[in-house]
């Protein structure tokens, strides 16, 4: 503790951090019954943590070419120690941190803390959902296993529906016509280097904006406790984020991440190609829109419809102005219902099988 | 007298006037010309026209030989009078008894021969007179196949020519157009099923499936130009030209001097002469459609070594089958089974030697190699308990992590308790 | 007395979550620790592998090495030119070896023979054998096969 205390004397005298501790004392969060819901953040932001050191890991023998990268996986997992660990949180990191993150956005909403003044918060957070959804559609591709490619294959294939620019962001996205090497090696750019790079700005963003702003507090809970920060919530969330660990460790232990045949684009398509599950509920609907509706083509629509749909989520701080004058307003919470119930239902639906 | 000269001039060039004897064989190389084929070309009627317009492709006429090279005549005149003249060897149809001679007369001399190939065999009509074709066509049975039956008269190519009847993808069809038929061969006690039961062979399967030109077809066994089955002292041979291992396993196994004896064929007793199937270990016994049981009954002791070589086999194989299972099921978890692999096929290639040592009929040769499967076997399936131990280590060091973290998280709920009761 | 306790608790607190973390770490350290480490194995074996050494391969032999789980078999002719080709006969996939005493390589299963160059010569195989490069570095005679 000696050794502590001298080395905060040096840095104190240098940069006059008291400032700082009294601020970090001052930092509390609110307490009421709902107050598990703070956690959330913080997890997603722990898997993704994880998910930057497992990736930095995988760096060091994975080879982004389509000739090696299905060896580069299966060396790994076979000749490295703990390579099978390794790669198996990674992937299991990457589905928990994506469950994390839509937890977290349906406790935002629910609670209505995207309205004014936190809208830079809630628009900073969309997009890292995106982005989180852009760094799972890229990472899926990497091991170049045969399930990876037709589903990027049938993935990048939307993207060519968006009326005038389609076919060109197909190409940029594929790297040419067709899912080749070309595309293993873009995705692998955008996996490692784009998207963490924006990832990591946005973020800081994102956790500036709270920091400045304090945490927001659903109507109808206050008056209301705090806690404080520094050593409380901490202790709490540091909880929260072994729990997280554990739950890691026993998901690439027991349901070890496979990796399947190697890819070979001259095979026909195997049988129950589908995405990974956060997908699953656009691909599904997309499936039962009919060919065509009114002369358009029903997968336009339905595109259309999800990026319609999106944007009216996205804009919710815009719309839902009782909840910004802290009044309660059952039409958001409606409107949060239904969004949530028809994403859940038609994964669990997905996965059951109805859709066949 | 003045005149003399003159007159002795003129009878020396009336040879000359008069058709000169214009050789039948040209040299070898040119195509040959001849009215023959000309004239024939022309007519109406497809029996005379065929021939001729088969001539073009044939090897005979593309190295000068001209029609009257078999049929005689002379090939230069214009008068068909003149051309198929018998004064100048006009034969005409050949008669069957006399093809083997006229196709002979030049493939069976070696110095004539020599012109078009250098290593061309010479044997054909010797050989020819020893088979039961030639022996027949020797009583005056022209119903047999003679040289045009199997090469054709006109349009003859040459063997290794795959549009040839003789070629060896297209031997079975030639032989079938007599052998197929059962009315025909009647007259020779000879069934006419052979053909059917070939064609259900792993050899024709080898042969037209697989293209493998190297498989046996008709002429493999049988000779081609002396066409005799293999008596039986020779089925042994015969197959064992291309199943030497096998064959010399047999030659040190006791049924080889006891078949001789019986005057039994070697291979075919078990294996079939036309209708070759793959061979299944379940054959290995004296039971319903097992191959011991034509000779030995249930109590004797080849049924007894029969038993014991069918059980060496079997075992074998099934629990190759389950380690080999195994082993993919550890691949499918993640796991590197290389080494069990290689064991596998180590495993895998005792039991093919075994089954050939199964030809000895010697339970201690065959289980020489069944026990080295098993070595094999037992290796792969220690390399597979030491996967799944790595894999149970993996779970357990797992769940200690698990307790550890556990103990971690107990113990921050105890020090948030511990500090928020402090601050109550 | 209450007071003591207090204290020796907070203190055995202080001691389990300290400990405890510290194995946490430790515990996600040390397969991190392990992994960064290079196997023995530096890379995956897939298209080319150390087969074996010139000075133990005298002319007129030959000697089975493995790319993965495949064989190969190494070749040194009675010339002294040293060839690699695979080793799962065409015929029925068994282990072929090289025969000093007919110089070439043969497959004991079926009695097949293939010539130096790899060409079915004689038996039952309907193939030849895929050769494969060799390259030779100092003592080192390295194969590589593929593209």
């Amino acid at each position: 503790m000696k050794l502590l205390e001298k080395l905060w004397r040096a840095l104190d005298e240098r940069y006059d951090l008291q400032p700082l501790l009294a601020f970090a004392k001052e930092k509390s969060v609110p307490c009421h019954r709902h107050d598990w819901m703070y956690y959330f953040g913080g997890l997603t932001l722990f898997f993704f943590a994880v998910q930057v050191a497992t990736g930095i890991l995988l760096l060091l023998y994975y080879r982004p070419t389509a000739e090696a990268a299905f060896e580069s996986v299966q060396f790994m997992m076979t000749r490295v120690p703990f390579g099978w660990l390794i790669r198996s949180i990674h992937s299991w990191s990457a589905n928990l941190m994506i469950a994390s993150a839509f937890v977290h956005m349906f406790t935002v909403f629910f609670s209505g803390a995207y309205v004014k003044p936190r809208e830079l918060t809630w628009w900073t957070g969309a997009a890292l959902l995106l982005l989180a959804l852009g760094f799972g559609f890229s990472g899926y591709l990497l091991p170049w296993n045969e399930l990876a490619f037709f589903a990027t294959r049938v993935g990048t294939d939307m993207v060519s529906k968006v009326p005038f620019v389609g076919h060109w962001l197909l190409k940029v996205l594929r790297g040419g016509e067709d899912v080749t090497g070309a595309t293993l090696t873009r995705f692998f750019g955008i996996h490692v280097a784009v998207l963490p790079m924006i990832t990591t700005f946005l973020i800081v963003l994102h956790l500036a904006f709270i920091q400045r702003q304090g945490i927001h507090v659903p109507e109808g809970e206050k008056p209301v406790r705090t806690r404080p920060f520094f050593p409380n919530f901490v202790l709490r969330e540091a909880m929260v984020w072994l729990v997280g660990l554990a739950l890691l460790a026993a998901l690439a232990a027991f349901f070890p991440w496979e990796l399947g045949k190697k890819a070979d684009p001259f095979a026909p398509a195997p049988a129950g190609i589908k995405p990974e599950w956060y997908f699953l509920f656009m691909f599904e609907t997309l499936k039962l829109l009919p060919a065509k509706v009114a002369g358009i083509e029903g997968e336009i629509l339905g595109l259309a419809a999800f990026t319609v749909g999106g944007l009216f989520w996205f804009l919710a701080p815009l719309w839902d102005k009782r909840r910004a004058r802290g009044a309660r307003n059952p039409w958001a919470l409606a409107v949060g219902w239904v969004v949530l119930l028809y994403i859940a239902s038609f994964t669990v639906l997905s996965y059951l099988g109805v859709f066949k | 007298m003045k005149w003399m000269p003159a007159a002795s001039l003129f009878l020396l060039a009336l040879p000359a006037l008069a058709a000169p004897p214009s050789p039948a064989v040209g040299p070898p190389g040119k195509p040959a010309q001849d009215t023959c084929t000309e004239c024939h070309q022309a007519l109406d009627d497809p029996r005379l026209q065929h021939p001729a317009t088969l001539a073009a492709d044939d090897i005979h006429h593309r190295q000068g030989i001209t029609c009257a090279g078999c049929h005689g005549g002379d090939p230069t005149a214009e008068d068909p009078q003149q051309a198929m003249d018998p004064k100048k060897g006009f034969v005409g149809k050949i008669p069957a008894q006399r093809i083997p001679e006229v196709c002979g007369s030049c493939h069976s001399d070696a110095s004539f021969m020599l012109r078009y190939a250098p290593n061309i065999p010479t044997d054909q009509l010797a050989q020819y007179r020893t088979s039961k074709h030639g022996l027949g066509l020797a009583k005056g049975d022209t119903r047999v196949a003679t040289c045009a039956s199997c090469h054709g008269a006109h349009g003859v190519l040459p063997a290794s020519d795959a549009r040839s009847p003789v070629y060896p993808t297209r031997i079975v069809e030639t032989c079938e157009r007599c052998h197929g038929n059962k009315a025909l061969m009647a007259n020779y006690r000879i069934s006419g099923q052979e053909v059917a039961d070939y064609k259900q062979s792993v050899h024709y399967n080898a042969l037209t499936v697989k293209n493998d030109l190297s498989a046996p077809t008709c002429n493999d066994c049988h000779g081609s130009h002396g066409a005799t089955p293999p008596g039986v002292a020779s089925v042994s041979n015969v197959c064992g030209n291309c199943h030497l291992t096998q064959r010399e396993a047999f030659d040190l196994s006791p049924h080889k001097d006891a078949f001789a004896a019986l005057e039994q064929p070697a291979c075919e007793a078990c294996h079939g002469n036309h209708k070759v199937l793959p061979p299944q270990d379940s054959w290995i016994g004296v039971g319903e459609g097992q191959v011991c049981g034509s000779c030995h009954s249930a109590s004797d002791q080849g049924a007894q070594v029969a038993a014991a070589l069918f059980g060496a086999l079997d075992g074998t194989v099934k629990r190759l089958e389950a380690a080999h299972a195994r082993v993919e099921q550890l691949e499918a978890r993640g796991m590197l089974m290389d080494e069990a692999a290689v064991q596998l096929e180590e495993a895998h290639q005792a039991l093919v030697l075994a089954r050939n040592e199964v030809h000895t009929a010697n339970r201690a040769r065959v289980e020489a190699q069944t026990s080295q499967a098993q070595q094999a076997l037992a290796k792969a399936e220690g390399l597979a308990k030491a996967a799944e131990e790595e894999l149970r280590f993996r779970h357990n060091g797992l769940k200690i992590s698990l307790a550890v973290i556990l103990v971690a998280v107990v113990a921050l709920a105890l020090k948030i308790r511990e500090i928020e009761s402090r601050s109550q | 007395m209450a007071e003591e306790r207090k204290v020796s608790r907070k203190t055995f607190v202080n001691w389990l979550l300290g400990t405890s973390l510290g194995a946490t770490v430790a515990a996600a350290l040390y397969p991190v620790f392990r992994y960064v480490l290079p196997p023995e194995v530096a890379e995956a074996p897939t298209n080319r592998v150390l087969a074996g050494k010139l000075s133990e391969l005298p002319p007129n032999s030959g000697k089975i090495f493995r790319f993965g789980a495949k064989p190969g078999i190494l070749v040194r002719t009675p010339a002294g030119e040293v060839r690699a080709f695979s080793g799962i006969c065409t015929h029925l996939n068994c282990t072929v070896q090289y025969r000093s005493d007919f110089q070439h390589i043969w497959c004991a299963c079926h009695n097949g023979h293939y010539d130096l160059q790899g060409k079915n010569i004689q038996g039952p195989p309907p193939r030849p054998l895929e050769a494969f490069k060799v390259d030779i570095v100092g003592d080192d005679i390295y194969v590589t096969r593929g593209a």
